[in-house]
């Protein structure tokens, strides 16, 4: 814990500000370049409304495949925000300071890439409006809420709008200081949105109950989101594998783990990228790989729970389910990739100071995890349709066609894009959090040792 | 600006290690009053009923879903007493100073968890086996079951051993817990306390290497108990609530047992500290500020309990198989419906409501309201999942093959000797903890020592805040 | 009363500006027309100043009502206006229009706090008055909001303080 340097407001400002007033050489081709992906995936949109979905691999009986396995995955990945932000802001944990924006970050980008694979799903996404949204007065033809379909557009969209107004707050006072340190069109830019921010006790004290009460009204809808996400298959008894009770909570640990270790990945980028040593510790990581280790295990727990119930009562067509799920070919190379990536491999590592302490081991341990977290949506959702099911006379298996895997790419590079984009206008890393951690930590001295100690109001 | 050139010292009013000393482990604890004396009397013919019930159910023994409301009381106890011990366990992880004092309440649940396991052993004898020998099929046909392939002793042996096992580990922690404090009686107390004090604080004189293994202890035993209440409750829920029912599938009750196993834990730490304070006479040591913490992790734990229990009525309602349905109708809508109501009033909406407000949960009489709530409820519950479970024995043992509820069992009220039961074995539990609460101090004296260390109350330029210092 | 006069004291060390507050306090200007600006939230009360009661635990109520409303109007306009059964539920499907209701009563919520806290904080107003750009950067301000004859009074014991600099709008 002796990682922490005293650094004064300027200091703090001239660094962190680092990509915002000063853009680094990188920048540009980097986001060019991840244009060029995106404009691509684009393109790829295109050919498929042109076309129609033949163009996917998706065929009787696997109508759900890579795009609805993407969807629960940046769904998943969206999880980290409030995770960090919001349990750990309520918790009161001090090193959560220089994660909680680049984690919120995360949630808004990838809830806005998660929307899209169910529209470009859809095929005409045009339509889908008829089924969100009553306007159809001249037909009298309204939506369903009775459709867990429906559930989803409502609760992400609660969870959009209240990540990007909770990111927003959180960064009126940043704002403030952007507007002090620039001139022409950016200050004007920064004066209106930073609404007249002028940092007296009251706008401070709304900033510190915000915070808490905001956290507190996003927790549920967090735990909401991933939960009636998994009852788009819980809640569907023809489909084997998926009609169990254990699934939201399930899909919801499972997306913490995916979500915090996307958050992993995204500080070691930002250490590397802009040079944060400073804030960005390796007693952050070594945090946060702590955390994992719970979440981890929690999660295998309830994999494990998941599991035992598919063949608790010993129906025949479930347990062959299983038995395709994880030991039929290819199935089970996946399986095992599955297990080795979100477990086997990193979990025991992170036992090890030494690789929680270390910042290239954590990215690619992150990596590893969010790898096999993919595969577990996958797993999930194409072996179920994949069989033969009552109602459906075909079984056949699926191909993931080149347009989805090109689709795939799109929505890492898009988000990579918009992160980039963000980190041009706005701080990656709260700065008057980081300003009131020096202001509220210190080193005290209890006999000869020196501890770290934190003011408490 | 360095931070520290902008504090400074203030008198700290919080009494001093010497004062807690002689509170809570000297001339401090004085004999139990007449009142107290009393209550404990009342608690021990209390058990007695309870006993008497026991051997009653024995004696006249009409059939299994006699045994429901027995079954339903010790979930109950397993529920509240095995969860408690979580409080002395996750804050100290998250390094949380507020919980210290509480902790030792809550540790002590665990000698009630030892008698639960031990009044568990009767009601083994009544589980039925997990293979029957069918004349119509001229094989043996198993139920449903988390033991597959019904290894010996299944699942009778096993769960006393995880309930054991379970109770073990509580009471380890709760004796690395109290080590230091029976030193401190040992040097401070007189006649039998300071007797006991000597034998039990096993010759700890406070050096580091054994403040260092006493750390060490307390948390390798504390990671190990939460993983084993995580078992005990998927072993129990499962084995004497969820398999006796054919066509009950439910993945999610182990976890909703779990987490309204710590919902309990904290309703009985809150209630716990409500009394210390009101007869104990540590008032000085624990009070506002637990009450204000484990209040807010009530409130979270009892949403928990609607997201865990509406996450499995949704799956099944919409599914609407024949199970899925039958499933709903014995726990929810069918013969438990009253009970269910009150379930679901007690242990969610009015705890809910109440600890909404700020005002309440900031307060020393508001968290054991709702507390005292959450209890009752969370008690309704166990009688509704487990006296259900007992009621729904199957006619036909093919069709239980089928995982197929066969007839809806009526509902099942309960005698006098299930009331003996509800009321004395719980009472047993308290019995036993109030005793021991004699010898062992009720706040922990080295953890209130600890904490007045590691705190302090400082001059922040022109406003007064808490240094909390965190230890590695 | 119209304030129509706001002075700016910078100070290089809070304590200054904790001098500056009382000195302001002492010298009788009202409560409330004194603030301390400051670029880092220090702990409440630290300068002595003025800590503002706020309502925004009205807010959220307020916007949860109304989320939960045109929730109740949705889900039951829908389902009552295109009676279809699906699924064998019945037409007004209490458990599904339960979960519409909870994400669009959490979402009113939401956003009724998030206009709370600005509201609140008295955002938006563009016009900062006497400010300094340095406050984000370390110092400390201390402003009053006065009438003219108090200007040279206020200039006075903000510069007893020890003010760096002094500046009026």
């Amino acid at each position: 814990m002796q990682q922490r340097r005293i650094l004064d407001e300027f200091t703090i400002n001239r660094e962190l500000l680092r990509g915002n007033l000063n853009t680094p050489k990188w920048w540009l081709p980097t986001v060019l370049g991840l244009l060029v992906v995106v404009l691509f995936g684009f393109t790829l949109m295109g050919i498929m409304f042109n076309k129609g979905v033949g163009v996917t691999g998706l065929n009787r009986p696997v109508y759900w495949g890579l795009f609805i396995t993407s969807f629960v995955f940046w769904v998943g990945i969206s999880h980290a925000g409030i995770m960090i932000s919001a349990i750990l802001r309520l918790t009161q944990a001090e090193w959560r300071r220089p994660v909680t924006r680049a984690a919120e970050l995360l949630t808004v980008f990838s809830l806005m890439t998660a929307l899209f694979f169910p529209l470009i799903h859809a095929g005409r996404p045009w339509r889908i409006f008829y089924w969100i949204t009553p306007f159809d007065f001249s037909r009298g033809i309204f939506p369903n809420p009775r459709s867990p379909l429906i559930w989803d557009p409502f609760a992400i969209g609660t969870y959009l709008t209240g990540s990007t107004l909770f990111l927003y707050v959180a960064l009126l006072p940043d704002l403030g200081v952007l507007r002090d340190r620039t001139t022409g069109w950016k200050h004007s830019f920064y004066t209106v949105a930073s609404l007249g921010w002028r940092g007296n006790p009251r706008q401070w004290r709304l900033q510190t109950v915000a915070g808490i009460l905001l956290s507190a009204l996003m927790l549920p809808i967090f735990v909401s989101v991933h939960s009636i996400v998994s009852w788009d298959f819980a809640v569907t008894p023809a489909v084997e594998g998926w009609h169990s009770t254990i699934f939201a909570p399930y899909f919801v640990i499972g997306a913490v783990h995916s979500g915090v270790s996307a958050v992993v990945t995204m500080m070691a980028l930002m250490r590397w990228l802009w040079g944060w040593e400073n804030y960005i510790r390796p007693e952050h990581f070594d945090a946060l790989a702590r955390l994992l280790i719970v979440v981890a295990t929690g999660w295998l727990g309830f994999t494990f729970v998941e599991l035992i119930f598919g063949v608790y009562s010993l129906e025949a067509p479930e347990r062959a389910l299983r038995e395709m799920q994880m030991f039929t070919w290819p199935w089970n190379l996946l399986f095992l990739i599955f297990f080795l990536c979100a477990f086997a491999i990193p979990v025991p590592l992170w036992f090890f100071k030494r690789v929680r302490n270390n910042i290239a081991m954590m990215f690619w341990t992150s990596i590893l995890v969010n790898i096999g977290m993919w595969l577990e949506r996958f797993l999930i959702i194409v072996p179920g349709l994949a069989r033969k099911q009552p109602f459906v006379f075909t079984w056949d298996s699926y191909t993931v066609s080149y347009l989805e895997w090109g689709l795939l790419l799109w929505s890492f590079a898009w988000v990579l894009m918009l992160m980039l984009l963000f980190s041009k206008f706005f701080p990656l890393i709260p700065l008057f959090e980081t300003k009131e951690s020096q202001l509220f930590t210190m080193d005290v001295k209890i006999g000869r040792a020196n501890m770290p100690a934190v003011i408490r109001e | 600006m360095a931070t520290s050139s902008l504090i400074a010292d203030v008198t700290d009013n919080r009494p001093s290690n010497q004062e807690a000393t002689v509170d809570l482990a000297g001339e401090g604890r004085t004999a139990a009053s007449s009142g107290l004396k009393l209550f404990l009397w009342a608690l021990a013919a209390a058990s007695v009923l309870g006993f008497i019930g026991i051997a009653f159910r024995f004696i006249n023994d009409g059939g299994r879903q006699e045994w429901g409301y027995y079954a339903a009381t010790l979930a109950f106890m397993m529920t509240v007493f095995g969860g408690a011990p979580i409080v002395a366990i996750a804050p100290a992880i998250a390094k949380a100073n507020w919980a210290r004092p509480a902790a030792r309440i809550a540790s002590l649940a665990s000698i009630a968890t030892a008698m639960t396991a031990l009044m568990m052993i009767p009601l083994l004898f009544k589980l039925p086996p997990l293979t029957v020998f069918s004349e119509a099929l001229g094989d043996d046909i198993r139920r449903t079951s988390i033991w597959f392939d019904s290894p010996d002793y299944a699942p009778h042996f096993w769960n006393v051993l995880i309930l054991l096992t379970l109770a073990l580990a509580g009471l380890a922690m709760a004796y690395l817990m109290a080590l230091p404090d029976f030193a401190a009686i040992r040097d401070h107390g007189s006649g039998w306390k300071q007797r006991w004090g000597k034998k039990l604080a096993r010759g700890f004189h406070g050096r580091p290497q054994q403040w260092e293994w006493l750390k060490m202890r307390i948390g390798v035993t504390g990671a190990f108990y939460f993983a084993i209440l995580l078992f005990a409750n998927f072993t129990f829920s499962i084995d004497f609530a969820m398999s006796l029912v054919p066509g009950w599938k439910d993945a999610i009750l182990p976890f909703y047992h779990t987490i309204s196993s710590m919902q309990a834990g904290i309703a009985f730490t809150i209630l716990g500290i409500w009394a210390a304070r009101r007869w104990g006479g540590v008032s000085k040591y624990v009070g506002h500020e637990q009450m204000w913490s484990l209040g807010k992790l009530l409130l979270a734990t009892t949403l928990l309990w609607f997201y865990f229990f509406y996450s499995s009525f949704i799956v099944f309602w919409y599914g609407r198989t024949a199970t899925d349905t039958l499933t709903l109708k014995l726990l929810v809508s069918g013969p438990y419906i009253y009970v269910f109501w009150t379930v679901f009033l007690l242990a969610f909406i009015a705890p809910w409501w109440v600890m909404i407000w700020n005002k309440v949960r900031d307060s020393v009489w508001g968290p054991p309201i709702a507390a005292t709530m959450v209890l009752i409820g969370l008690f309704f519950d166990r009688i509704r999942l487990y006296v259900a479970s007992w009621s729904a024995e199957p006619d036909n043992l093919e069709l239980a093959k089928l995982s197929m509820l066969e007839k809806m069992p009526d509902t099942v009220w309960p005698d006098v000797f299930d009331v003996f039961i509800m009321v004395g074995l719980p009472a047993f539990g308290l019995l036993g903890i109030l005793l021991v609460t004699r010898l062992v101090p009720v706040v922990s004296l080295w953890e209130v020592q600890q904490s007045r260390l590691i705190t302090k109350p400082i001059r922040f330029m022109r406003t007064h805040v808490m240094l909390v210092g965190k230890p590695d | 009363m119209v304030a129509t006069n706001s002075v700016l004291g910078l100070y290089d060390n809070p304590d200054a500006g904790a001098n500056a507050m009382d000195g302001l306090k002492s010298a009788g200007f009202p409560l409330g027309s004194f603030d301390v600006l400051t670029g880092t939230p220090y702990p409440e009360g630290a300068f002595g100043e003025y800590v503002p009661q706020h309502r925004l635990f009205r807010f959220p109520f307020f916007g949860a009502m109304v989320g939960l409303m045109l929730a109740i109007l949705f889900t039951a306009g829908t389902q009552l206006a295109y009676p279809v059964i699906t699924g064998g539920k019945p037409i007004l499907a209490f458990f599904a229009m339960l979960i519409i209701a909870y994400e669009l009563t959490m979402l009113g919520a939401v956003i009724a706090t998030v206009v709370g806290i600005i509201f609140e904080s008295r955002l938006p107003n563009l016009n900062l008055g006497a400010y300094d750009t340095r406050i984000t950067e370390g110092y400390i301000g201390v402003v009053v909001e006065c009438e003219d004859d108090r200007v040279e009074e206020a200039r006075g014991v903000l510069q007893t303080a020890g003010a760096l600099e002094i500046k009026t709008a």
